[in-house]
């Protein structure tokens, strides 16, 4: 899988690097709108992350290139500008997913995966980690070749898990990834763990033990052994 | 008041002394113009009879007894004034005399002469119809050309009014006008759209100031966020250190969230936010309580949803969403485990009301910025605003009220 990086701010370019080349990635960078062109000119990638507001130019103009050069690359754009107007016309000319800055990684590699998936041709469309075996097309879920049936929360929560193996799920990217804005109607965060507890006893019931760590207050953790 | 009203009553006022003051002049004028014709053909006659007499030497053959009278015993001469009975019209009528006096065959005669003057109602009686057809006559033509003036010559000013009145601040467009050849409308149209294009510039630089200062915030707070969760990430972080890692991700996060809302406040009353459409709010609350369907299962409350009618509001999507989600999301937060939440909504109003925590202020301040009623809480507290200000924005009355019978608080969205 490759992936282009285009965002201006070096720490968050090296942030962004850093995480999405330890989940296998291969990797490349731009930091301003002339060297991302001459990249998408002259390359294939996977799927291209774009920050809309580079120095010497609009991010939305690399989104306009990529589509009339028919690429297939998915287009995931990162913006600080809550501007909704930037999001309708980022989607409209084709972008695949839209995320406001500041983000959290791990929702960031969630919807980089999505997008990946999606544009996957046909064929493999499972995911598998250790006993489980998830369709998402389907949503179906499998435990040692045993269906689960998981209410729609612990569902995304799963796949929320499995787009971040082996990392830390704070409860705030939990929270936003599964409830969005409606989040802040809880007093709490105890919310998730209902949910995670349902999800842990659903899988162990089948024999998928100790997949969920829970990290001191923090988050969770799909461990992978 | 019309401004031709107004001004025409100025000219009426005006018109009114000058009349009166035009009539006393014309009437006394006239009067004196009279006298002094009358004494001279009195003088004329005068001479005339005592050449005659000179002549003769007889008295005149008798005449009518108001114009000339002959006595043979002495008067005072010269010219006079006095008024005789009209036999006929049984009337007092003024008369100027002169009386001389003329020797005939040896004999002293005095001589009067008569002249009837003009009665003096006749005369104001004529004066006053002249007058009064004269203003008739100037007011009616002046209605007429106000009326022509106002149709015609105040197109112009009608035409920026309009302009004026359906002028937006959102259009990206300053106000064009067309030249008008009076001088006052076309300064008046020429500053105007000088001003809307002041307003459009300083709007646009509005916009952007608050598109670019989010943009500038939230940049390095990205780059926080990001760093944070890799430190997070570290097997090797000691427990103590990723309590205080986790402790400023939060921070950061809650900042983050605090600018979002404060430019969002910022956004609604720069009126940032055009493109409203018919949207029901039925089908929008429907769809909130869903997305809350977690948070009430937790807390065990049972959504009463009543609908008198369908409501469709024009309103901008996101401001709708936003609206509707704060109030909701207020209800459930700051609910009791097993309370109530009621939402009613009818074609006037739209009412949440939620048990919570017993108030002891104004309920009408939790609505202020950064009021909040457990101020330790988590959030910034500027729902219940944003909420306030869409409402202001749409024209819609928000009030909060509390019922300490069953400590109930009650948010009502007056449409």
């Amino acid at each position: 899988m490759k992936i282009l990086i285009v965002e201006d701010e070096a720490p968050l370019r090296a942030s962004l690097l850093e995480y999405l080349r330890h989940d296998g990635y291969v990797c490349e960078t731009a930091e301003n709108y002339q060297q991302a062109h001459e990249k998408i000119k002259l390359y294939q990638y996977d799927c291209v992350l774009i920050d809309l507001t580079l120095p010497d130019g609009s991010g939305l103009d690399l989104v306009r290139t990529l589509k009339q050069e028919n690429s297939v690359a998915g287009v995931v754009i990162i913006s600080a500008r809550g501007s909704l107007d930037d999001k309708v016309e980022g989607l409209e000319l084709g972008a695949d997913d839209y995320l406001q800055k500041p983000f959290h990684l791990a929702e960031l590699n969630a919807r980089l995966r999505s997008v990946l998936r999606r544009r996957q041709f046909q064929g493999q469309r499972h995911l598998a980690f250790r006993d489980l075996t998830v369709f998402p097309d389907q949503a179906l879920v499998l435990v040692k070749d045993q269906p689960v049936t998981l209410t729609r929360k612990e569902y995304d929560l799963l796949l929320f898990l499995l787009a971040n193996p082996n990392r830390l799920l704070t409860k705030e990217s939990i929270a936003e990834h599964l409830w969005g804005d409606a989040a802040d109607a809880a007093d709490s965060f105890d919310f998730i763990y209902t949910h995670l507890k349902n999800l842990r006893k659903k899988l162990q019931e089948l024999g998928a033990d100790n997949y969920i760590r829970t990290m001191y207050g923090l988050g969770y953790k799909l461990e992978t052994e | 008041m019309k401004l031709l009203t107004t001004t025409n009553r100025y000219y009426l006022a005006l018109a009114a002394v000058l009349f009166l003051l035009g009539t006393g002049l014309l009437y006394v004028g006239i009067q004196r113009a009279l006298a002094h014709e009358v004494d001279e053909q009195l003088q004329l006659y005068q001479s005339y009879l005592q050449r005659q007499l000179q002549h003769t030497h007889r008295l005149p053959a008798p005449v009518n007894p108001q114009e000339l009278t002959v006595s043979s015993t002495p008067v005072a001469t010269g010219l006079g004034d006095t008024v005789l009975l009209d036999p006929i019209e049984q009337t007092q009528v003024p008369f100027r005399q002169v009386t001389f006096r003329a020797t005939v065959q040896g004999q002293p005669y005095w001589f009067t002469l008569r002249k009837s003057l003009i009665e003096t109602e006749d005369v104001l009686e004529v004066v006053l119809a002249v007058m009064l057809a004269v203003m008739t006559l100037l007011f009616g033509s002046l209605v007429l050309l106000n009326r022509w003036l106002s149709r015609w010559l105040w197109a112009p000013f009608q035409y920026t009014l309009r302009a004026l009145q359906g002028y937006q601040l959102q259009q990206p467009q300053p106000l064009l006008l067309p030249h008008t050849a009076i001088d006052e409308f076309s300064e008046l149209n020429q500053a105007v759209t000088q001003l809307t294009q002041r307003l459009t510039a300083d709007y646009q630089a509005l916009k952007e100031f608050t598109e670019n200062a989010a943009h500038e915030t939230q940049t390095p707070l990205a780059i926080m966020q990001a760093k944070l969760e890799q430190l997070l990430q570290l097997p090797e972080l000691p427990e103590a250190a990723a309590s205080s890692v986790h402790a400023l991700y939060r921070a950061t996060i809650r900042l983050s969230r605090l600018h979002q809302a404060l430019t969002l406040l910022s956004k609604i009353e720069n009126r940032q936010f055009t493109g409203s459409r018919a949207l029901q709010l039925q089908d929008l609350l429907r769809e909130k309580l869903e997305q809350l369907q977690d948070f009430l299962e937790a807390k065990r409350i049972e959504p009463q949803l009543v609908l008198v009618a369908p409501v469709a509001v024009t309103m901008h999507p996101a401001l709708a969403d936003s609206l509707v989600g704060n109030l909701l999301q207020n209800a459930v937060k700051h609910n009791v485990p097993g309370g109530q939440l009621r939402i009613h909504l009818s074609p006037e109003a739209l009412e949440v009301t939620n048990t919570g925590p017993i108030l002891t202020t104004d309920p009408m301040l939790l609505l202020g910025r950064f009021r909040k009623h457990n101020a330790a809480s988590d959030s910034p507290g500027l729902g219940l605003s944003i909420a306030q200000q869409i409402c202001t924005y749409y024209g819609f009355q928000l009030s909060y009220s509390f019922s300490s019978v069953g400590s109930l608080h009650t948010l009502k969205v007056r449409f």
